[in-house]
């Protein structure tokens, strides 16, 4: 009995040596990569070797992916290696952004180095959807004006220069209307934080990434890029319009039932992408992207915190094409640290060089992508396909309308396409 | 002739045994492979270029593995960083001077900031001449 005991235990071990060396030989032999900022070996690329770089920003050889996504650099067990990412498959939800992102060199510095991304962003009206809340508390009685007290979740920026210093979370509102219970229920998934819907048509990642990871190919309605593999890992400043349709024009929101109202026509053509059937648009406005005209302060924010879009939202007709009695704004590009070199560095559509002269909204914006031309005319290039468009100023034109009503409303009255 | 037949019990013995054997030799292959294991090596921070003779009176040769340029002028022999010091991005060669991929940053032919994000110039690394007459460059 003891000798065929002895057998067995000793197949056993043999059996258990066997499975160990070939589990060990299933092993995939580690890629090590020494980025150049941390000096430390980490061995992503065992797996991750036929990813796509995320931007010519973001090296791989000098960022590595660590650096970003956390994560057990030295793991070969993909479960370990993955066990301490920051915000899973996407480190820019606004939950990690800061220790992704962030730090001085990278997107949590100052505005004086044109760093201060991650500040922007999060007490971006994108992030706290404070307009709308204001707008709908003070509809339904529950405060006395439209001041904005209340955001998304709680926000507080000591700093701010807008006067607003803190929102609060809309979960302290103390009301017992019922409209204000399903808005929260309902309505509150409209920021750059929330999941977005289920469906192609609203597919975006959270934080950065919801506008910055186009998820749809440029050139595509809201819906074409069904069966097309968008490339995920990417980052860009060159944003289509279709990336902002993840989230705008989408659909309407029910002030009765307080419930999102999805549009059920799919739009056949750019023009017919907007879903507000009463409203009217221009050539540019429906030809352009949506970031050729409004700037990186209107879209990611100002740094402060804002109570309405309408502190924000600034562009109009005029501020490219000036009025009857003005021309757009311009300025020369003089300084080598001007933003608009850092921006057209990013999205390198136009080639600016020192000297150029570029359009300039009022409130100092570079609009970096439009320049004038020796005809009196302008150029601009479009931020994602950068096909280029030349366009001419009211002043000249024959345009008859009060310089003082420069207000879309107003020019839509003559120049808004038949829908 | 006679056969022997081989009993149970010496069978058994014999494939313990074996089994046992080769138990030990995996045991020992495992052992062989754990301590030969090796941790991967640092970034060098330590560049032999070969004779200095090599890099001719007004040459400006790349050395991408470091990365560096060597710049041999009437002035003498200096190797000029092409890490760029706002992040570590590896910067490109222009006439008019370096330009970093990654966000932009501009230094002039001596390495000096043009445009930033980056504030710092590019470093200008120490370098010896030992008697093999070696050019030795380091870059800590």
């Amino acid at each position: 009995m003891r000798r065929y005991f002895l057998f067995f235990g000793s197949v056993l071990l043999l059996l258990s040596l066997l499975i160990a060396a070939w589990q060990e030989s299933r092993r995939p032999r580690p890629v090590a990569l020494i980025p150049t900022l941390t000096g430390q070996v980490e061995y992503c690329l065992t797996c991750h070797s036929d990813l796509a770089q995320i931007s010519s920003s973001h090296s791989v050889k000098t960022f590595g992916c660590v650096v970003c996504h956390g994560g057990e650099p030295l793991a070969l067990d993909a479960n370990l290696a993955h066990s301490t990412m920051r915000g899973g498959a996407n480190p820019s939800d606004d939950s990690v952004v800061q220790a992704s992102c962030g730090g001085d060199n990278c997107h949590g510095g100052s505005p004086e180095t044109y760093s201060d991304h991650i500040q922007r962003a999060t007490t971006s009206i994108q992030a706290t959807y404070a307009g709308a809340i204001a707008s709908m508390l003070y509809t339904f009685g529950a405060q006395p004006d439209l001041t904005a007290r209340f955001a998304v979740s709680v926000v507080q920026d000591p700093q701010s220069s807008s006067g607003i210093t803190g929102l609060s979370a809309f979960g302290q509102v103390q009301a017992s209307n019922p409209a204000i219970k399903l808005f929260g229920q309902n309505c509150l998934n409209c920021h750059i934080s929330a999941q977005p819907l289920p469906g192609t048509e609203y597919a975006r990642f959270t934080g950065c990434a919801a506008c910055h990871t186009p998820l749809t190919p440029v050139g595509l309605l809201p819906g074409e890029g069904q069966g097309v593999t968008p490339q995920v890992h990417k980052l860009t400043t060159a944003i289509p319009f279709t990336q902002c349709d993840t989230c705008h024009n989408r659909g309407n929101y029910d002030l009765r039932s307080m419930t999102f109202q999805s549009r059920q026509d799919l739009p056949t053509d750019r023009l017919h992408a907007y879903y507000q059937p009463i409203a009217q648009f221009t050539t540019c406005e429906y030809k352009l992207e949506c970031n050729d005209c409004h700037t990186r302060t209107e879209a990611m924010g100002g740094g402060s915190l804002y109570g309405s879009k309408k502190d924000i939202q600034y562009i109009r007709c005029k501020t490219c094409h000036g009025t009857p009695t003005e021309l757009p704004l311009t300025k020369t590009l003089t300084d080598p640290n001007d933003i608009a070199f850092r921006l057209a560095q990013l999205n390198p559509v136009i080639d600016l060089k020192i000297g150029d002269t570029i359009l300039m909204t009022d409130k100092g914006d570079p609009l970096w992508n439009i320049r004038p031309l020796s005809d009196g005319s302008y150029e601009l290039f479009d931020k994602a396909s950068g096909q280029r468009y030349t366009f001419k100023p009211v002043k000249g034109s024959g345009c008859t309308q009060d310089p003082s009503r420069q207000d879309s409303a107003s020019c839509h009255q003559c120049h808004s396409v038949q829908r | 002739m006679s056969s022997r037949t081989l009993s149970r019990r010496d069978f058994l013995k014999l494939a313990r045994t074996s089994v046992l054997a080769a138990c030990g030799l995996l045991g020992l292959g495992g052992l062989i492979r754990f301590l030969e294991a090796q941790t991967e090596p640092a970034l060098p921070t330590d560049f032999d270029l070969g004779p200095v003779s090599d890099f001719a009176p007004g040459s400006r040769t790349l050395r991408p593995e470091i990365p560096a340029l060597v710049l041999r002028t009437d002035a003498g022999l200096s190797v000029l960083s092409l890490v760029c010091t706002h992040l570590g991005c590896t910067v490109e060669s222009k006439p008019e001077g370096y330009i970093c991929p990654c966000h932009g940053s501009r230094f002039d032919p001596e390495g000096r900031v043009r445009r930033g994000p980056a504030t710092q110039p590019l470093r200008s690394l120490r370098f010896v001449i030992p008697q093999d007459g070696h050019l030795h460059v380091f870059t800590n």
